[in-house]
């Protein structure tokens, strides 16, 4: 296998495991509950590394090492979702990709910082629409005929909307003030 | 903290089902995750709770950790309770005071829900409580092999998942080790308003991320020189057994889905 294949899953690896202690360590941190977190850090700076496979392999691993380690699945649907979906669709940060390391190289703060939120708040977005689906499927097996879209959106915007500016800022902090961390070795 | 992270909520123990081979547990809590829908009167909903007592009971878990598993999930489940109290107005009226009025089919779906709740949460958790996080994954990776067909990778996705699983613990002190270093430099991350905290995070991370990036680099270069070239023909060093407990447990859940599908309405 070739080194750069190797390197690729090993540093995927190792930082959805980090992804793991980050939401975990947000605990201590704000006590907040665990959800406004710092999990899609490593996320997006392995999206914003490899590119968006980088990024999404990252969060399927995440989600799957919190299937082995204790999930919260109440229909087989929504556990799906939950798990396998939205932490993948974090991954798509990358997208921005080219546009980050342009303005990176051109040492142009302003327009990286743009770029990183951009990735970041898609990243969260979708991850919010992940949940929220999630949640309709929750709440329409297990609340009845209520309005159902309402409490998910209400009930996910409370801690995606937080964790999603919270991983915005520390991107935008991290990457513009260390920007080698999203070169790859060569 | 530490051991939560490493072992995730994994007790060890020697009972009935902590021997079972993971490939058997993890395919019965996925069938019993669809199979607690077919439940939809008081008998179904009754015997689903008593198979679950006694699932629990053959663990020999405490209930202590199960009730403990409960916690993150309690405000959900007492809302749903709630809703179904306050809000099902069918059936007769079984109580009112000023606004608040209860009716019986209200009542009936807020427990039955509750006990949906309760059994998966307890089913979900006594998965986790019994199988290490390790054997899941090599448990996965076997029942996973059918995707490889759609070209999903799975040997990768298990490999990786066994390199995070190996380095959560040592991650884990090497981020111990850095905030008690930049601490010791005055950082402050746990007090102090929001904006401060959040940018004392930063000096925490990027020596964190560059150290496991040199990690990655090495154990790269460790796989590439002992030759490593993915799944085909791989040997493993654990091996997984299924054996007549395994066979016992899925027949018991098939007995079950019988019992479900006679005796609901």
């Amino acid at each position: 296998m070739d080194k750069k294949k190797l390197l690729f899953l090993i540093e995927i690896a190792i930082f959805s495991a980090i992804g793991l202690i980050l939401d975990q360590l947000s605990f201590k941190l704000w006590a907040q509950g665990g959800s406004i977190s710092l999990v899609m850090v490593p996320i997006v700076l392995m999206a914003f590394r490899w590119g968006v496979s980088g990024g999404l392999i990252t969060g399927f691993l995440i989600g799957l090492l919190q299937v082995a380690m204790g999930a919260s699945i109440f229909t087989p649907i929504q556990g799906f979702i939950d798990y396998f979906i939205a932490f993948t669709v974090v991954g798509l940060a990358g997208v921005v990709r080219h546009l980050v390391f342009a303005a990176s190289k051109q040492l142009n703060k302003k327009a990286m910082t743009l770029y990183i939120v951009l990735g970041t708040t898609l990243g969260g977005l979708l991850r919010y629409i992940a949940h929220t689906t999630a949640g309709i499927v929750f709440f329409g097996e297990y609340a009845g005929d209520q309005n159902v879209y309402l409490y998910s959106i209400i009930y996910n915007g409370t801690y995606m909307l937080p964790a999603t500016i919270l991983t915005a800022v520390v991107a935008v902090l991290l990457f513009t003030s260390a920007p080698r961390l999203l070169q790859q070795q060569n | 903290m530490m051991e939560k992270m490493i072992f995730g909520r994994f007790m060890p123990g020697d009972s009935f089902v902590h021997k079972l081979d993971p490939r058997s547990k993890l395919l019965f809590v996925f069938a019993f995750i669809i199979i607690v829908f077919l439940a939809n009167n008081p008998v179904t909903y009754a015997a689903l709770f008593v198979f679950t007592l006694l699932v629990i009971f053959v663990s020999r878990i405490k209930l202590y950790f199960l009730i403990n598993g409960l916690k993150p999930v309690i405000i959900l489940m007492a809302f749903t309770f709630l809703l179904h109290i306050f809000f099902t107005k069918e059936g007769e009226l079984l109580y009112h005071w000023k606004f608040i009025s209860i009716y019986e089919e209200g009542l009936k779906q807020g427990i039955f829900i509750s006990i949906r709740f309760l059994v998966l949460v307890f089913m979900t958790s006594i998965l986790t409580l019994t199988t290490s996080p390790i054997s899941i994954t090599d448990g996965l990776e076997v029942l996973l092999n059918p995707f490889k067909k759609l070209k999903l990778p799975v040997h990768e996705l298990a490999l990786m998942m066994s390199i995070s699983l190996r380095f959560i613990p040592t991650l884990m002190d090497e981020t111990d080790k850095i905030m008690k270093a930049q601490m010791a430099r005055g950082s402050d991350l746990s007090t102090g308003p929001i904006k401060e905290r959040v940018k004392a995070v930063v000096p925490l991370l990027v020596p964190l991320f560059v150290s496991a990036f040199k990690r990655a680099e090495d154990l790269a270069t460790a796989m590439e020189v002992r030759g490593y070239r993915g799944g085909e023909g791989r040997t493993r060093y654990r091996q997984l057994k299924w054996d007549s407990k395994d066979t016992l447990a899925i027949l018991l859940l098939v007995a079950m889905t019988a019992l479900l599908i006679t005796l609901r309405s």
